[in-house]
Formats: C-alpha cells, structure tokens, sequence
C-alpha cells in the first residue's frame, strides 16, 4: 500500500513474506530516485524484523541515509538522501 | 501416565519455549540463511547456521564420551537413498515459497504472520497428502538406497565416529573463529530485543543437547504435522484415514533414557509417543515467539497483503509439508540433529536442499515478489 503527502512518500508492507521488504524496498528507492534527490523522503512501514536490520544497510550502500522510528508496533524506516 | 511420558512431556515443552523465543528475537530463520544467498550474495547468517553445526557437533559428541547419550545413532534415523536427495529438493522449493521452513513457519506464526499461519494450513495438508502415496514412496525409497544399510558415514565406511569427527571439529572451529575475529558472525541491529544471531546458535544447539540427553533424540516436529493433518482428516473421513498404511505404522519404537521400559508412536491421529514428544515443541515454539512478541508490543495482525503471496505461501506450505515427508524431517532434524552427528540421510538432504532453494528463489523473484502490492 503505497500514500503520497507532498515530500513524502509512504509504503506500508507489513505482514509480507520475507524477502519481500528488501527486496521492494529497494525497487521504490531506485523507482523515487529523482525524488530521493531533491530532498524527498521514503516512509517504509514494516513488522519484518529482519527487514528492520537489512534495509538500513543496503540503503546506506546506495548512497542514502536512514532512519528507524518505532510506535505501535510497527518500525518506520525513513529514507532520505544522505 | 508413566514417568517416561511426563519427563519427555515437560523437556519438550521447555525446549520449545526457550527456542520459539530466540527464533523470534534473533528471526533466526533458516530459510531465509540459504535463500538469502542466491538473492542478494549474502553469507552472513548461513555462517551463523554453521557455527551452530559445529557447537553441536561438538556438544553431542562431548556429552558421548561422558557416557550421557543413551542413542547413536538417534532412533528414526534410517539408510542413505537417492530420495532424501529429492525430498531435499522439493522442501528447498517449498520452504523459499512458504517464507519459511517447518520451524521458521511457527515461530513466525506465533508472533503474528497471518501468511504463515497460512503456510502452516498447507504443511498440514501437504503432510497428510504424503499418506495418500506413502506406499510408492517407500518403494522408490528402498529401490534407490545407496551405501548399504549403515545410518552415518562413519558407520557406512566402517570407521571409528571420532576419525572423522575430530578432522571436522578442528576445522569448524578454526573456520568460526576466524569469522568471530573479523567480526563477520554480527549482525548489523536495529530491532528492539534483538539476540544476536550467533548467541541464539549457541542457545539452540544447548537446547537440541537437551532433548537428545533426556528426551533420546534432538528436536523433531514434522511426524507430528502429518498426525494433525490425520487428526483433522480423520473429523471428515475417519475410514479413509483408518485405511492409509502410512497412518497405521509406528515408525518410533525405542526406550528413552530414563525410561523404564519401551514407547511407540506414528503418524496416525492417535496420541502416543510421537505426539508426546512433537505436540509440546510445536506449541512451545509458537507460544515462546508469542510471549516474545508481546513482550515487544510487536503483536499485530496484518491482512492485506498481495493475493499472490497467500498463493505462494499455501503452495509453498503443501511442498514443504510432502516433502518433510518424503526425505524424511526437516532443517530441524537433519541440521542441528543429523548433520552434527554425520547421518547420512541429513547429508544427502542438504544436498538436495541447496539447488531447491535456489530454484525457489527464483521462482520467488519472477513470479510473486513484483512489487508493493
């Protein structure tokens, strides 16, 4: 599920099967790449504790920065450029 | 009830407790350990599954020179043949499909995946599908044996057990302290709670000991999925399911360590042995990642997700539940029990179990992971 608000692009993918989180998460960062550059941000909703410690680094490595805010049980990570 | 059956009763239920509650704070999830390398090239967590492969190894071989293990080789274990090879294949497919393995299905069903709650309806199904073919199998199985009648390599080539596990030992202990000394067995973490993969190995294969001291045996559960899935066949056909030879044999015969005399079980409905050792580890499991969950306030029921991703997961399921028949068991059972111990069947499952998880992958990648949804 996929929301914009204004600089901010929203994507929940809880409850997904796994690898899905990364791998997803990483198709939106490359899709909003232009985005990412001109100072917008990528708000990825996600219950996947595995995706928690593997997105960061994988995005960390294309060149963003990362992150993670928790409340209601859900972790967001938020995506920006570094 | 006997002692034998509440002794067993209790350290299963124990074991499964303590598991299900390191599986869900480390997602120690083996699927994902094999999976993860043909996806994304990445080793780190299939180094930690072979730290627990050597700590285990060393564990059960420790505790049998000190004259604490009763079975070895562990009972159910049975003679090479080309089928565990298949089996292996098969459950690979299956597992990467369902998200995850036996185990993997209900540590994550406990902390709340509705898609693995969904799996676990295809692994039972798929368990009690195996019954239906069970006869043929079996036949393939003793037409394609190899290596005689021996259940480890050391037995099969006449070897003395420490001749080639003392070799293996000292190389899995270099390999792994090479790997801690250049920090490679720790995860990068951002998850609250979270147990260090390689602490929760060391943590497992101490539980799999465990079971294998007391119980006679190391973790175990897939019998017991087939027993549910003829427990609840059995509400809508009880004839058919009295009329599956699978369902009438009891392939667990053995007196356990501290039992006085002789247990049996299978995979029928009924509750014997089987169920007394199985039932409370599948529970334990699920209610220690349950209690984990809650703990973290992480509890939380999600539903919408892709329609192509119930699909994969209840196929996936079906696969892995045939197939943790067909080889027989599982990652469980062959990974932290039978390779630890150089069973012949772990091995050549493992040997299967490689190029289906890459197949699955793939079909993974191409066909149900697309997009957000």
């Amino acid at each position: 599920m996929t929301e914009q608000n204004g600089h901010i692009h929203k994507l929940d993918i809880c409850g997904q099967i796994c690898p899905s989180c990364l791998l997803i998460a990483l198709k939106e960062v490359n899709t909003r790449r232009d985005m990412l550059l001109g100072g917008g941000a990528l708000h990825i909703y996600t219950d996947s504790r595995q995706a928690i410690n593997t997105i960061p680094g994988s995005v960390h490595n294309m060149g963003y920065q990362t992150k993670i805010v928790k409340s209601e049980g859900l972790y967001c990570i938020e995506i920006q450029k570094a | 009830m006997h002692d034998e059956y509440t002794l067993i009763l209790i350290t299963s239920l124990a074991c499964g407790l303590a598991a299900g509650f390191l599986l869900h704070r480390s997602d120690f999830c083996v699927t994902g350990m094999f999976r993860d390398f043909f996806l994304f090239r990445d080793l780190s967590m299939l180094r930690v599954l072979v730290l627990m492969i050597v700590v285990s190894m060393a564990l059960v071989h420790g505790a049998r020179a000190l004259g604490l293990i009763v079975h070895y080789p562990f009972p159910l274990l049975g003679a090479m043949s080309v089928t565990n090879i298949l089996g292996g294949v098969l459950f690979g497919i299956g597992m990467v499909l369902a998200g995850g393995c036996v185990v993997g299905t209900l540590y994550k069903m406990g902390s709340g995946s509705v898609l693995s709650a969904v799996a676990f309806g295809g692994l039972l199904t798929g368990s009690a599908l195996y019954a239906e073919f069970h006869p043929a199998w079996a036949g393939l199985t003793k037409q394609l044996a190899i290596f005689g009648s021996g259940k480890t390599l050391p037995q099969t080539f006449g070897l003395d057990h420490y001749v080639l596990i003392i070799p293996i030992l000292v190389f899995g202990g270099w390999l792994v302290l090479r790997w801690a000394r250049r920090g490679q067995l720790v995860m990068p973490s951002h998850a609250d709670g979270y147990i260090q993969p390689w602490i929760s190995a060391v943590a497992l294969a101490v539980i799999g000991l465990v079971s294998y001291i007391v119980v006679g045996m190391p973790l175990g559960i897939t019998t017991s999925y087939a027993k549910l899935g003829a427990t609840v066949e059995q509400w809508f056909a009880p004839e058919h399911v009295a009329s599956l030879a699978y369902f009438q044999g009891k392939g667990l015969n053995y007196t356990p360590p501290f039992g006085a005399q002789p247990i049996a079980g299978g995979a029928g409905p009924e509750l014997d042995a089987v169920a007394a050792i199985q039932y409370p580890l599948v529970a334990g499991i699920v209610l220690g990642a349950f209690v984990s969950a809650l703990l973290l306030r992480e509890l939380k029921l999600h539903y919408r997700m892709p329609v192509r991703q119930y699909a994969s997961v209840l196929i996936g399921g079906i696969l892995v539940g045939m197939a943790a028949r067909m080889v027989p068991a599982c990652n469980v059972w062959h990974l932290w029990g039978g390779v630890p111990i150089l069973a012949g069947q772990s091995l050549l499952y493992v040997v299967g179990l490689i190029p289906g998880t890459w197949l699955g992958s793939l079909v993974l990648s191409k066909y149900v992971v697309r997009g957000p949804g």
